[in-house]
């Protein structure tokens, strides 16, 4: 498949800049915690933990261990090595999309440790998964990969 | 205020013990950095601080044209009338032709023609459009079929232009960060389809069989020291079959070996070997008698011996079918015209047809070649280069000097008088290997042995009137 045109070959760069997403992301994030909650076995506080939880861990792999992109590039390969993340807005930094992307998780932490009444088992794992998905957002671990992991 | 209630609870009877708001006090203030920072704006990397106005004001147009000296080659090009074929008229002299790329002399055939004119009345004279694009024409299926078919592969797919075919296919393959085994004599075409795909290009000796196994071996050491990146970098090792800028044929055997130990991936270029190499012209592989299996892809242009125009690639349907989107060349370009696709059936189905026509061909090349090699004249002032088989025979002279090509132009504009065309191989500017400057002199099947005789009484006759002034002085 070949994606883009318009003299875009690569829609990752801009597609999250589209109209409507933010709304679809938080809309998105709203269905998850309401079929989490629905499920009745699971308390409220348990609820909020795994949609964070969940949340965390679909962000980090779409946007931080998948590297290149899902069609066929024309760009001779210079985005193969690169996550998602990286591949936004050209890896321009502080955009409007980057701002969006690093706060809601944060929001969806603070949010759950309200409603898990600070548990602190809670806390501990709900904030070790927040800190796995800001920590590579951030300028300074931009195209950084720790100890060689996921390089190539 | 029900809900807000908990919160104030737990805040002020400290529940929550102290550790927790200072992470989350922390986490915040670090999310409002991000969110208050100013965004980066897209710009040119390298232009910072400069405004629009002064970028413009400081641009200085290059001209159009750069001057060009009244003598250059590109300004003096010799006009030919009628069809280019074993004759060839040049600023009104009839000569014989040494100089064109017809090896099976297939292109002023009558039947051929006939196709062609009767396609136009049927077709048109454009196709009208890339194939991927209602670009595609019934012929062109056929021709993929008996391309396919003639060489023994799974499928064929068909470009529009010889140049472009083996120029976009290299790089729907190597893409940034892998790396290429390139032969240093490998021409235009291949180069500037090593550009396009930004992949290490490492050339070794032309035909130096033990300077590729170095290369590859050191690879090979770097594999093994990264066996992460080495799992995913591709290697391709590419070659002609015969070659344009010398007229040697590449030692397929050894370079199928190689290939095999070292788990490279091989692409041929057989633009003058198919049709000419073989005993029914199915290329090196056949010559060698290495089924074609063994290479990967195998990329021709169809202007040599099918006397046509385009070209083609051929290999298992999985390798081939890639550069249906993957191709440039295919993709971004109107398809081959129908009148030149069905000419070039035409002229495989006459190749298909008669294998003597290769036969012939190959015995002209020897006889030129012995020809060659018996002259003393030519031995003198020329290395002569090209294997016996080769249509396409090289004169390098023995002492280069900063005029050599000068002269050998001149060698060649004298020929031309006496009814021989010969050719002095041009070069782009950014051809950047084996520039070395030779007479070229190519072979077709009609040539007959007084043809050739005369050629080289000819060329013996100029080459002596040029250098023996030079070598008494």
């Amino acid at each position: 498949m070949l994606a883009g045109g318009h003299g875009n070959s690569n829609p990752n760069t801009n597609y999250l800049k589209s109209r409507g997403l933010w709304v679809a992301y938080s809309i998105g994030m709203l269905v998850l915690h309401l079929i989490l909650l629905s499920i009745p076995p699971l308390s409220i506080p348990m609820a909020w933990t795994l949609t964070n939880q969940v949340h965390n861990a679909i962000t980090f792999i779409v946007l931080h261990i998948l590297k290149g992109v899902p069609w066929i590039p024309t760009d001779q390969g210079a985005t193969s090595l690169l996550t998602h993340w990286e591949q936004i807005d050209e890896g321009r930094q502080f955009t409007k999309t980057r701002k969006f992307l690093t706060a809601s998780p944060v929001l969806l932490f603070f949010l759950t440790c309200f409603y898990t009444v600070y548990e602190p088992h809670h806390f501990v794992a709900n904030f070790l998964s927040v800190c796995l998905v800001t920590l590579p957002k951030l300028p300074l671990f931009h195209k950084v990969r720790l100890f060689g992991i996921n390089k190539y | 205020m029900d809900i807000l209630e908990p919160m104030y609870t737990l805040v002020f009877t400290e529940l929550v013990p102290s550790f927790h708001v200072h992470l989350q006090v922390l986490l915040g203030l670090l999310v409002l950095w991000v969110l208050f920072k100013k965004s980066e704006k897209p710009g040119r990397p390298g232009k910072a601080g400069k405004s629009e106005l002064d970028i413009i004001n400081d641009w200085k147009p290059e001209p159009l044209v750069t001057p060009v000296p009244a003598k250059h080659r590109g300004l003096n090009a010799p006009v030919t009338k009628n069809q280019i074929a074993q004759h060839i008229t040049v600023n009104g002299v009839k000569c014989l032709n040494f100089a064109t790329n017809n090896y099976l002399a297939l292109v002023n055939q009558q039947e051929i023609d006939d196709v062609a004119v009767a396609a136009i009345r049927k077709y048109g004279v454009g196709s009208c459009g890339p194939r991927g694009f209602f670009g595609t024409v019934d012929v062109h299926l056929e021709l993929e079929e008996k391309l396919a078919q003639f060489m023994r592969t799974e499928a064929a797919v068909v470009y529009s232009y010889g140049f472009s075919t083996i120029a976009s296919a290299i790089p729907a393959y190597a893409k940034r960060g892998d790396i290429c085994f390139v032969d240093e004599a490998v021409n235009f075409s291949i180069q500037q389809g090593l550009v396009a795909s930004r992949s290490h290009i490492k050339y070794f000796k032309h035909n130096d069989m033990m300077h590729l196994e170095q290369l590859l071996s050191e690879q090979a050491v770097l594999d093994r020291k990264n066996p992460k990146k080495a799992a995913k970098t591709r290697k391709f090792l590419i070659v002609e079959g015969l070659y344009n800028k010398t007229g040697e044929m590449c030692p397929l055997p050894e370079i199928v070996d190689l290939k095999n130990r070292h788990k490279v991936r091989l692409f041929i270029d057989e633009s003058i070997s198919f049709g000419t190499l073989g005993d029914t012209g199915r290329g090196i592989t056949e010559y060698y008698n290495i089924p074609i299996e063994e290479i990967d892809l195998v990329m021709s242009s169809m202007e040599g011996s099918l006397g046509s125009i385009g070209g083609f690639c051929v290999g298992t349907t999985f390798v081939v079918e890639h550069q249906v989107l993957s191709g440039l060349g295919y993709c971004f370009s109107a398809s081959l015209p129908p009148l030149l696709t069905v000419g070039a059936t035409a002229a495989l189905n006459l190749m298909d047809g008669n294998p003597d026509l290769v036969k012939e061909l190959n015995e002209k090349c020897d006889q030129l070649h012995r020809l060659l090699h018996k002259s003393e004249t030519l031995a003198r002032y020329f290395r002569i280069s090209g294997c016996r088989l080769s249509p396409v025979k090289h004169l390098f002279p023995l002492e280069l000097k900063s005029g050599t090509e000068n002269e050998l132009q001149k060698i060649v504009d004298l020929c031309l008088q006496d009814g021989v065309a010969l050719a002095v191989p041009a070069f782009q500017l950014n051809d950047v290997k084996f520039q070395t400057p030779s007479i070229r002199l190519t072979v077709n099947s009609k040539l007959e042995a007084q043809d050739m005789s005369k050629c080289l009484s000819t060329l013996e006759k100029t080459v002596i009137a040029t250098f023996k002034p030079t070598s008494t002085s």
